[in-house]
């Protein structure tokens, strides 16, 4: 039975975008309904993704198509497919781009500046997100990946701040060095790995689940797993690893490659904003998950100690960066950082409960930062002012508002019922529990984690202090009578999410249903896979 | 479910569930309703809980003395394990869900006069309904990991109502830090949770409890479990959140910072004492001890009345967790659910002063710290009922005979005695301590009575203070009458009442030696009081400012946090950003360097190039111009070379 579900995904916004492009500029109701248009169909399409998708079934509604299949002589045949599909692991993030992206157009009604352009924009990212979180060819994520920078380079270099220039280029040149890093790897892979369905004929294959086999490498290619060659100190699977690693700890992001981040937010306007740290950041870890920890699991498993420290370095570093801000946006940047280093714990602890938590972190950071980044908005779009130390009593005046950012920063601390708390809690017991069961993570990561924790509470709760308690005042440059209640738009874009972060925090098992297989096979598989390698070096 | 017995009927269990979800009815029910109607909130508000109570004292008689009733679904799995979500209803758990309910009923009811007119009297009567939902949590969990999910809802709840008052800005930072020293305490909490994770794989108290064997990991695991009990509980070192904690509106200061919330650590504590090593039980009799006596000095010399009172519960508390360390929580909970009464009693008492006081201090046009004691006196002729309920519940604190705390300082010091043991050792100290403890609180009971109630009146001297209205003093009444010996059992001088024989285990356990030692005790301690400290004041600030624990905290923890803080911020824009930076520079200087290059040596040649031929082509075209004459200069010149070489 042939799914066209994932090809909806991707080619509907594809599509409404070169629409758009004959659409005269000025129609902007145009541009916001269709997006919102395409958005409403995306859900759709996922509803019925859902209610195909069978839990623990690995791989699904997998639609594969020749590509580029091109003979390159003695070098073989190289072949690239269309070949996508969701799992375990792809499948919340799947749920969690259509969803954030809906809200994102939702909060993008109020732009005003280029709407054409930038609802074009927004489409193709869309289209390259949901790409991104499919593909299962190294060349169709690579394509993705790559596809996703272009849109967002603009949409923050056009539509953000006052320092938009500053942020953009340091945004993309960050990630063009990661996308660097792992093309490099990629370009090795594609000499080492062949495909085995083709007997006789020397075919490479970009296809993520043949290079994890390990019997699928050449011998004596670069990284053929028993016979990599020697770069320095280290064999070449090794470095490749780490290549993969750093492109994709830039996007998570992991300290001390992460001041990209602070940058692009405080700049990007809300949506991107949003679907920066809901969406992309996510890419990060998925990538990791996806490609570097099943392709190199030898590695994976020699680094895991260092992986699980600069996890808890992030944890840290990022909260006490985050205690310093005087920005509110930079501040829940920050915290982004913090969050996103539990996703590397997780990921080192090679438990099934740790790569569960990973992965749940990462659909719940995904819904609580665009709650939060939603909230910043709001505040900004009425007086153009994100200095906390310029705000006081705003509980007074804002109460709903004031009860949506307490929802927000509560969840965002880890606060039980919300659903940080599941990913947290798991990652935790994950990480303190793989020394005892595979001797990767020492205890004590985990307990350093909690400080991570204090921190979270420290710092929002300091802001919620300054901002929201104490007497009513404005300082600045700020108009009092700039300061108003939630709209309709702003209750439609945030109360889904209040909801949402509520229900899988307090329902998680849905999720936990679909994720669970998926981190029981990958802890399972990495490690055995790796241990298998190591012993045949 | 197969596994409960039978006399648990349908019945039971709608009730069991009409307890625990009508606080939450009424958290989400007050929190919507409009303001306009607001005052509708205090109606709905105690009903719900009425009802709760009601099927609460039915859940208790059914359940006393019974087999506990369970049930559990399940919640969602951890690494391929399902952990579920249940409950788990013994006699400790029973006891407490009553005092939980009734407590917060009558404190609701209270709330009604005491909160009248106030702008926020919606979130507030919402956030009491949702803190008896989540207490009622910790009391029923049967799973250690469900107990800290409603262990940091409490929290969360308490820090709603401390900083209930936002436009307050001591409230604000009593809540940030009742909250953060709960989160400290809680950290640790969840480091036992993993412990206990690792080691087991479960977190159900039922299975846990039939670990027989004695682990080592066990003592880590409990003493983690245990500074979750310092955070809740106010436990030295983390106690100095409750004294800040009094900025909240004194009725919340009664139900959760008195009666229920920071009595939960001790709950949780009799709960799981099975997991308690005896190195962690002799730890958390120490730190129990030493807390009864650090906040008990403090108490002495606090001026706010809401203050003393504060001291006085951590130092209570600490005799409880000191008696769990004891080995005996019977004793700690029979404590647990007295103090419960009278210290919710003593603070609606303090509330109902401040109250009247608040409102003829308006009528009058005068302002004064109504909370000092030291601005306050002679107030029993103006407020007669309130000095007399003071008094109940205030002799109950002190331990008099014939009240109830009387009875459980009793079983406590009992439980102290007997496991002191025969032989000298350090464990004499302990019950050392306790005696000076109960013999403290006697003397800072009596101070506060003395200078409030009798003598002269001082400030309040010209206001028209009046009793407050019977919403108010019904409650103050039930909790008083609740304090006296009646409570625990007929004997007035046998605490082996109904609820002690219940939730104690083993062998007969009263000594009436002890009895009769602690009355003569709280007798003498009594008449130190009227002669010696009478008309006394103590200095001393070092217990004024509880032994400068919070300045000691900001300078070793705040402090450095805030620097570490500040210097990472540094580094992001100093180090990591500079290097970027640095190397954004290193690569425009290399580019203009290619770019000089390229204009200079690269496009320099090749123009050098380009000119040469052009001047080498200027020069030869210049034979050629078409001019006779040059064409003859040039063949003259030519033939006179050729000439000249020829010829030489």
């Amino acid at each position: 039975m042939h799914h066209y579900y994932i090809s909806l995904l991707i080619f509907i916004p594809l599509l409404a975008a070169a629409a758009g492009l004959f659409v005269p500029a000025g129609a902007a109701k145009y541009f916001r309904y269709s997006t919102l248009f395409v958005n409403l169909f995306q859900a759709l399409v996922l509803i019925a993704m859902v209610m195909e998708y069978i839990p623990g079934q690995g791989i699904q509604l997998v639609e594969k198509k020749d590509w580029i299949t091109l003979n390159i002589g003695t070098w073989g045949i190289l072949k690239a497919e269309y070949f996508v599909g969701v799992d375990g692991l792809s499948m919340p993030l799947v749920v969690l781009s259509v969803f954030v992206l809906l809200i994102a157009t939702i909060s993008s009604w109020t732009i005003n500046k280029n709407v054409k352009g930038y609802f074009i924009l927004l489409l193709i990212l869309n289209a390259a997100i949901i790409g991104s979180f499919t593909a299962l060819d190294f060349l169709l994520f690579y394509l993705f990946f790559e596809f996703m920078l272009l849109p967002m380079f603009f949409l923050i270099a056009i539509w953000g701040g006052a320092r938009r220039e500053y942020a953009s280029i340091k945004f993309f040149l960050y990630t063009l060095l990661g996308s660097v890093f792992i093309l490099i790897v990629m370009i090795g892979l594609y000499i080492s790995v062949h495909d085995p369905n083709y007997s006789g004929q020397l075919v490479h294959s970009f296809s993520v689940l043949n290079m994890a086999e390990a019997s699928n490498f050449i011998s004596h290619t670069i990284l053929d797993p028993n016979n990599a060659w020697m770069i320095g100190p280290m064999n070449a699977r090794l470095w490749a690893f780490l290549l993969l690693f750093m492109g994709f700890a830039i996007k998570l992001p992991m300290v001390p490659v992460h001041t990209w981040l602070p940058d692009a937010h405080v700049e990007a306007p809300t949506p991107v904003s949003v679907i920066l740290a809901a969406l992309l950041l996510k890419i990060g870890g998925y990538g990791l998950a996806r490609i570097a920890f099943p392709i190199f699991p030898e590695a994976a498993i020699h680094f895991s100690t260092f992986i699980g420290v600069m996890g808890v370095i992030s944890i840290i570093y990022g909260g006490l960066n985050a205690m310093a801000s005087k920005d509110l946006k930079r501040l829940i940047a920050y915290s982004s950082v913090s969050h996103m280093g539990f996703v590397l714990l997780g990921l080192a602890s090679l438990t099934p409960e740790g790569i569960a938590g990973s992965v749940y972190q990462m659909f719940s950071h995904g819904i609580i930062s665009a709650m939060l980044f939603l909230l910043v908005g709001v505040l900004y779009d009425r007086t153009h002012d994100r200095t906390i130390v310029n705000y006081s009593g705003l509980s007074t005046k804002m109460k709903a508002y004031t009860a949506l950012v307490l929802v927000g920063f509560f969840a965002s601390m880890g606060l039980p019922a919300f659903s940080g708390f599941i990913a947290e809690i798991m990652i935790f017991l994950g990480a303190f529990k793989a020394n005892s069961v595979n001797g990767l993570l020492h205890e004590s990561l985990a307990i350093i984690a909690t400080l991570g924790l204090i921190l979270g509470a420290a710092y929002y709760l300091w802001t919620l202090q300054r901002m929201f308690f104490g007497p009513y005042d404005l300082k600045g440059n700020i108009a009092h009578d700039s300061i108003y209640d939630l709209t309709d738009r702003e209750y439609l874009m945030l109360v889904p999410l209040a909801i949402a972060v509520l229900f899988f925090g307090i329902f998680p098992q849905p999720m936990i249903n679909i994720i669970d297989p998926f981190a029981q096979n990958f802890s399972e598989f990495v490690l055995r896979a790796g241990k298998s390698l190591t012993l045949n070096p | 479910m197969p596994d409960t017995p039978t006399h648990y009927t349908a019945f039971f269990e709608i009730c069991l569930l009409l307890v625990v979800l009508l606080p939450l009815l009424s958290f989400v029910v007050s929190g919507r309703i409009p303001e306009r109607y607001s005052w509708a909130v205090t109606f709905t508000a105690p009903l719900f809980l009425l009802i709760s109570t009601i099927c609460a004292i039915y859940v208790f008689t059914a359940v006393w003395h019974h087999q506990p009733y369970s049930a559990k679904v399940d919640w969602f799995a951890i690494g391929g394990t399902m952990v579920s979500a249940g409950i788990y209803l013994n006699d400790i758990a029973a006891l407490m869900l009553l005092v939980v309910t009734f407590i917060s009923f009558l404190v609701h009811v209270y709330s009604t006069g005491y909160m009248a007119g106030d702008a926020g009297i919606t979130r507030y009567f919402s956030m009491l309904g949702f803190f008896t939902f989540a207490m009622l949590g910790i009391v029923l969990a049967d799973s250690l990991l469900l107990m800290f999910v409603f262990w940091e809802l409490v929290g969360f709840s308490s820090y709603m109502l401390i900083g209930h008052w936002t436009e307050k800005e001591e409230a604000a930072a009593a809540a940030k830090k009742a909250f953060l020293l709960n989160r400290i305490g809680d950290a640790g909490f969840l480091v036992g949770l993993m412990l206990i994770w690792t080691n087991t794989g479960t977190f159900d108290i039922v299975q846990l409890s039939g670990i027989n064997e004695a682990f080592s990991w066990q003592t880590t695991a409990s003493l983690c479990l245990f500074a979750g009990v310092m955070g809740k509980s106010a436990q030295f070192p983390l106690l100095t959140w409750l004294p800040d904690a009094m900025e909240g509106p004194t009725p919340v200061s009664a139900l959760i910072h008195a009666a229920t919330m920071v009595a939960a650590g001790v709950f949780l504590l009799a709960r799981v004492d099975f997991l308690f090593t005896p190195i962690a039980l002799n730890t958390v009799a120490v730190v129990g001890i030493l807390t009864a006596l650090m906040a008990a000095l403090s108490a002495l010399v606090q001026f706010d009345i809401k203050k003393i009172l504060a001291y006085s519960t951590i130092s209570q508390l600490g005799l409880m967790v000191a008696a769990i360390g004891a080995g005996s929580p019977a004793s700690a909970m029979l404590h647990l659910f007295t103090h419960a009464f009278f210290k919710a009693g003593l603070f609606l008492c303090a509330g109902i002063i401040i109250h009247v006081l608040h409102q003829a201090q308006q009528q009058a046009h005068e302002h004064f710290n109504v909370q000092d004691i030291r601005n306050l006196g002679g107030l029993r002729k103006k407020l007669p009922f309130t000095f007399l309920a003071f008094i109940i519940c205030g002799s109950a604190l002190a331990g008099i005979p014939f009240f109830s705390g009387f009875l459980s300082k009793d079983a406590i010091l009992t439980a102290i005695t007997i496991w002191k043991g025969e032989a000298f050792s350090w464990k004499w100290m302990v019950l050392a301590s306790a005696f000076i403890v109960s013999f403290i609180t006697v003397i800072y009971t009596f101070r506060m009575v003395w200078t409030i109630f009798m003598g002269e009146e001082k400030l309040t001297a010209s206001l028209p203070v009046v009793e407050p209205p019977m919403i108010m003093r019904g409650p103050v009444a039930i909790l008083s009458i609740s304090s006296v010996w009646l409570l625990v059992d007929i004997n007035p001088f046998s605490f082996e009442g109904w609820l002690f024989n219940t939730l104690h285990s083993g062998d007969h356990f009263h000594i009436g030696a002890i009895s009769i030692l602690s009355a003569l005790w709280i007798v003498l301690a009594v008449s130190a009081a009227y002669f010696v400290f009478r008309n006394k004041t103590i200095h001393a600030d070092l217990l004024l400012n509880n032994f400068y624990l919070d300045k000691l905290y900001f300078k070793v923890v705040g402090k450095p946090s805030w620097s570490l803080a500040a210097f990472t911020d540094y580094v992001d824009k100093r180090w990591i950003d500079g290097f970027i930076h640095a190397s954004a520079y290193a690569q425009v200087t290399v580019a203009h360097l290619v770019g000089w290059f390229d204009r200079a040596i690269v496009d320099g040649t090749v123009n050098g190039m380009a000119s040469l031929s052009r001047g080498v082509g200027n020069f030869t075209r210049s034979f050629q111009g078409g001019k006779i004459q040059g064409y003859i200069l040039w063949a003259i010149l030519a033939i006179i070379i050729f000439l000249i070489w020829v010829l030489f």
